[in-house]
């Protein structure tokens, strides 16, 4: 069966997993009580307080977006209490989001818009996302990102197993989701070191073809290109590398609703809150002494 | 278990929660007991394997878990064995809003009954007498008797431009009667237009608000609102920060709301407060409700500084990291051992800085402190901001 095929039978349902774990986890929130919502329904709960925020944005969307880098994604409170914390925990969190957006336009210019280029001719600039300019970039940036968020992981099990500051408790859980990281990026790397390594992988297009062409310097993928000479002698399942890979990264998506990974999006959510409502409190407290 | 009594906000702070361990370095009452269960992190940790054992993934397939009453316990024990001082709050690396959220877990575990009895006596005593002793509430001017030339109308006139609102504590707990004694000798050398509710006074509810009995404070806020209507005020002042701040938060009203380290300030520039010389070296304590509960930290400061020859001494935590005497969030009620270690590990901070005088904004403070400083004999002086004003006016 072909490769997207495969993909997206096992990509679909863990999409639905996720957000059905993420539903579960709303519906948990949506029993709070709203103040000035007391008696609504869960979906009017979540009206009100999508509207209460877009409010709040729209009335300021730049002090957002300064909040938004500042302190969710390059976390300045962090900064201020620990370079070395700070640095694993950025080089994670911007290592995720920049390989995430990078994989976005890598695997939608050249799995769909060059596809679709050849009825939609407005689509043509897709090819040099695929075959042409700016693929090297795609494919170093690629590989830097992921090398950053290895970086981090290493650091955070550093601190955790080795440093064990005082105040960490380490859990199975906290155990888990650094050996989830380390696992997906180990084995990420080791998967393109072996199609380096192999260009018959490519040839036969194992992995999903267009997102590794033929004619792709592999250089860029430094690290993968490093360790291919090692893996030039060794014979393995491609196919089977492959579903190492793909599966353990589906089911750490289906596993973040139910583990600490939630605070991506809910310490998100927190320090919004806080900085808004600090500014906001700020203004009131002002407004109610001199009033 | 009633989720209801937290809002969608808090219930995503006990899932934002990494378990880092920051707000451990702060946390008062976890370096005295240096029990996991005790500290923020363990006290979040419990509540969300609560809510997943009742609302998760496993609870949705096998249905909820039954709490088991040793849980609720166990857990009542520890959510109640906080000072409130929000320490952990400034901490947190994902700003979860601590102090709001363990004054809403003492309201879920009130909800299930599982309270301390002593906050029982003490909602009793305030929705029946309206002050936290359950003493006749025409009580609340007894400090009026040791104070020279009072005036016919005992400082409660019909109209006048500003309230003073007194509080529970220093209005019937003899060793702060000096808080307020003073700041109304201030208010009067100072010429303010101002009144006292005397016996109209309720409790502020903020003691039920931190028990977790908030349903209970509604009345008594209502009604003093209506009572400081009444006599037609333009502003509120306060001593008491608990009540300051309690105003602040949970009173709707666009009077303009003042401590009295914030109306000092205003008189001293109107020049209607002056100050002798005088050669002293003090230390200053940021009453938790007062500091990181409202933002004042400037003020008070800016009232020694206005002090010819009184020099200010910072403690090592001061300003937003000032440790909590121990005085706050109904501890000494609950654990009165407790609130005296952490008490002593404040006056080891004054006393670190060279001076034996501390001077605080709270009589609640001044109270717990000097209560276990003359119980070990350690001779340090504690004085009331107010106190201290008065003691350098000219």
């Amino acid at each position: 069966m072909e490769k997207h095929v495969i993909f997206y039978m096992m990509f679909i349902p863990s999409v639905i997993l996720f957000l059905g774990g993420m539903v579960l986890r709303l519906s948990i929130y949506l029993q709070g009580t709203v103040k000035g919502a007391e008696d609504a329904t869960a979906g009017r709960k979540m009206l009100v307080l999508l509207g209460r925020a877009w409010g709040a944005f729209r009335a300021r969307p730049v002090w957002y977006a300064k909040v938004l880098v500042q302190d969710v994604i390059f976390h300045r409170k962090l900064l201020r209490q620990s370079f070395y914390r700070w640095l694993a925990h950025t080089l994670l969190v911007f290592g995720f989001v920049a390989t995430f957006a990078v994989d976005m336009v890598k695997g939608f210019t050249t799995g769909y818009l060059a596809e679709w280029s050849r009825s939609i001719p407005a689509f043509s600039f897709a090819h040099a996302f695929e075959t042409g300019g700016v693929r090297p970039y795609l494919d170093f940036f690629l590989e830097f990102f992921s090398f950053l968020i290895l970086v981090g992981c290493v650091l955070a099990m550093t601190r955790r197993f080795i440093l064990r500051p005082s105040q960490l408790r380490t859990e199975e859980e906290d155990v888990v989701t650094l050996l989830f990281i380390l696992f997906l990026e180990v084995s990420g790397f080791f998967i393109e070191a072996y199609r380096i390594a192999h260009p018959e992988v490519t040839a036969a297009r194992v992995y999903m073809a267009n997102f590794t062409p033929e004619s792709a310097n592999n250089a860029c993928s430094f690290v993968g290109y490093v360790l291919s000479p090692f893996l030039r002698n060794i014979t393995l399942n491609a196919n089977l590398l492959w579903y190492l890979h793909v599966v353990p990264s589906l089911v750490w998506f289906v596993y973040i609703p139910h583990s600490k990974l939630l605070h991506i999006f809910t310490s998100s959510v927190t320090v919004f809150i806080d900085r808004s409502g600090g500014a906001a409190r700020e203004g009131a407290g002002a407004a109610k002494t001199s009033a | 278990m009633n989720l209801g009594r937290l809002s969608p906000k808090q219930l995503l702070e006990i899932d934002a929660c990494t378990r880092c361990g920051d707000c451990l370095k702060l946390c008062p009452v976890y370096s005295q007991r240096g029990e996991e269960a005790i500290n923020p992190r363990g006290k979040i940790r419990a509540m969300k394997k609560f809510i997943r054992s009742q609302h998760g993934l496993w609870a949705k397939i096998f249905g909820p878990k039954r709490l088991s009453e040793e849980q609720l316990k166990k857990f009542s024990d520890m959510v109640y064995r906080c000072t409130l001082c929000g320490e952990c709050g400034l901490g947190c690396p994902v700003s979860i809003d601590s102090r709001n959220l363990w004054l809403a877990l003492r309201e879920v575990l009130v909800d299930q009954g599982y309270f301390p009895q002593q906050a029982g006596t003490l909602m009793t005593n305030v929705l029946r007498e309206h002050n936290i002793l359950g003493q006749e509430n025409t009580w609340r001017t007894e400090w009026l008797e040791s104070m020279r030339d009072v005036p016919e109308h005992r400082y409660q006139k019909e109209r006048a431009e500003v309230v003073f609102f007194v509080g529970c504590v220093s209005a019937y707990f003899p060793m702060v009667y000096k808080v307020t004694q003073s700041f109304v000798e201030i208010l009067n050398r100072a010429n303010v237009d101002f009144t006292l509710l005397g016996a109209e006074e309720w409790c502020c509810g903020f003691p039920l608000i931190g028990a977790g009995m908030r349903t209970g404070a509604q009345e008594l806020i209502q009604h003093n609102l209506e009572k400081v209507r009444e006599k037609g005020a333009q502003r509120v002042v306060f001593a008491c920060p608990s009540c300051y701040h309690t105003w602040h938060e949970e009173y709707n009203t666009e009077l303009p709301l003042h401590h009295a380290t914030q109306f000092i300030p205003e008189l001293i520039r109107e020049g209607k407060i002056q100050f002798r010389e005088e050669k002293v070296r003090v230390t200053y304590h940021d009453p938790c409700d007062l500091g990181r509960g409202s933002g004042l930290y400037e003020p008070p400061r800016e009232i020694l500084r206005a002090m010819p020859g009184v020099e200010l001494v910072e403690m090592a935590d001061h300003a937003e990291h000032c440790k909590c005497c121990g005085g706050g969030g109904n501890l000494e009620m609950v654990d009165s051992e407790l609130s005296a270690a952490l008490a002593r590990e404040k006056i080891k901070q004054i006393q670190a800085t060279g001076t034996s005088t501390v001077v605080t904004a709270c009589q609640q403070c001044v109270r717990t402190i000097m209560t276990t400083a003359r119980r070990e004999k350690i001779p340090i002086k504690a004085f009331s901001i107010t106190e201290f004003v008065l003691k350098q006016m000219k």
